[in-house]
């Protein structure tokens, strides 16, 4: 009871200017009572006791541990790279990517998106529902629609786990068996466990084969929430117009294909497929924009 | 033609004069509106240096070999020559949004801000506080919807996109 008492402080502590809905009641019920709400505690997953579920090591990763390793590698990024202090853009970012999220397979996940400093132009993705794009990236968007079209191609990611796929490949699954049949380490200490520093993982890149997917998918998510089908693709000319060599764009070159072949690879599968379909908005006049 | 006068006043305005340039990335015809129907004026063939004129939609209009109109966004990636672009004005200053131009002190101030790197996210230290404020942010599918609706987005029904072929892929370019 305590430690529920200290979460409730925390939560008093961190959110009273935030909008987010939160109910007392769900937040006073014990964890293992209600799993589905974990991620609404603002828990800190060092305060988690049990090990992963052993289920992963079948290629299976239930909801919870994702989310898990999902805050793990999150909590690890914003370590590098802060929230933007500005909590009218990280609403305005939550809202129009809960949006799109809600078009994916996905949309029982509790989806959390953020602006994080850095002048990079870059976005990341994490298991679980964590999205993230730098503020660098951010300032170069025009509208609303290409905002959608870049948490589209990341809430893609998580659609179709890529980085759990990863992670399933990667031989530092060998570290979660240790971890599970000894039984000693800590609910957080498993997940370091297992991915090592969560933010390292978004170093290293995915395939350029997700990479495709995932402005494929994107692209599809963001026009099915209403929003002009171009957005990701117009951010790609963008990107595709600044020179490779620019240090801004060195993490995500190293870890992504280049944005001329991005948009060759997404061109081959639209062709003609878009042309049926309704307008759809771009908002550029109630885009926010960053002071 | 009212429209077409707009787009042009509206380079003119932001010191886009000069189209920005781009790269064929697929042999295609250059139509005379943006639109599959409309008739073909020329043709570009892959790796032809093209200049970006406007943007619309899902097309780009476009000087390709001495003849103006329309191609689709995806058959051009903005940027001259090589594999990147020169850091000249892209599709997004055509369509008159941003504004950067060739010039020398930008390069030189970006060169020195200092990027989120790979050692940056190696030595990265758990930031509980700021995952606390991020998890704050949190907007439920509701909310999300009400948001939505009042803005007049509706959700609509479109099919996944096959994988292309992988014999047809683009990436040499």
């Amino acid at each position: 009871m305590k430690r529920i008492f200290s979460i409730l402080a925390l939560m008093l502590g961190t959110h009273v200017a935030s909008s987010a809905a939160f109910d007392l009641g769900k937040i006073l019920q014990l964890p293992e009572e209600n799993k589905q709400q974990k991620t609404e505690q603002a828990q800190q997953p060092a305060s988690r006791s049990s090990g992963l579920s052993p289920l992963m090591l079948l290629g299976k990763t239930s909801v919870e541990d994702e989310a898990r390793i999902g805050r793990q590698v999150s909590g690890d990024l914003l370590g590098a790279a802060p929230l933007v202090k500005d909590d009218t853009l990280q609403r305005y970012v939550n809202t129009v990517g809960r949006w799109v999220a809600q078009q994916s397979n996905r949309k029982d996940l509790d989806w959390h998106f953020g602006v994080i400093e850095s002048e990079d132009i870059n976005a990341f993705a994490a298991p679980g529902g964590y999205v993230f794009l730098t503020k660098g990236l951010y300032k170069r968007l025009n509208n609303e629609a290409e905002l959608a079209g870049v948490l589209a191609h990341e809430i893609a990611h998580v659609s179709r786990k890529h980085h759990l796929e990863l992670l399933r490949k990667s031989q530092l699954i060998g570290a979660l068996s240790q971890t599970v049949s000894k039984e000693i380490k800590s609910g957080d200490q498993a997940v370091q466990n297992l991915i090592g520093n969560g933010a390292e993982m978004l170093a290293r890149g995915l395939d350029k084969e997700a990479e495709f997917e995932a402005d494929r998918i994107g692209a599809v998510f963001a026009a099915r929430a209403g929003y002009d089908p171009w957005g990701l693709p117009t951010v790609l000319q963008d990107m595709a117009a600044i020179n490779t060599g620019d240090n801004r764009l060195a993490l995500l070159y190293k870890t992504h294909p280049t944005a001329a072949d991005r948009l060759a690879r997404l061109g081959e599968a639209v062709g003609d497929r878009f042309d049926s379909l309704p307008t759809g908005k771009e908002f550029p006049e109630r885009f926010y924009r960053i002071k | 033609m009212k429209r077409l006068c707009g787009i042009l006043t509206l380079s003119l305005a932001s010191g886009l004069a000069l189209a920005a340039p781009g790269v064929a990335l697929k042999d295609e015809n250059v139509l005379s509106k943006p639109s599959a129907t409309s008739a073909a004026v020329g043709k570009m063939t892959k790796g032809m240096a093209v200049d970006i004129v406007a943007k619309q939609g899902g097309w780009l209009q476009v000087k390709a070999g001495g003849k103006q109109g329309w191609v689709r966004l995806l058959s051009v990636r903005a940027g001259a020559g090589g594999a990147g672009g020169n850091g000249l004005a892209g599709v997004a200053g055509v369509a008159g949004a941003v504004t950067q131009k060739s010039d020398p002190s930008r390069v030189v101030a970006v060169a020195g801000v200092r990027g989120l790197n790979e050692e940056d996210l190696k030595g990265a230290k758990f930031n509980a506080q700021e995952l606390a404020k991020l998890e704050g942010y949190a907007v439920t599918a509701s909310q999300a919807k009400a948001f939505a609706d009042k803005s007049g987005l509706k959700a609509v029904k479109i099919k996944a996109l096959p994988k292309p072929d992988a014999e047809a892929d683009g990436e040499t370019l």
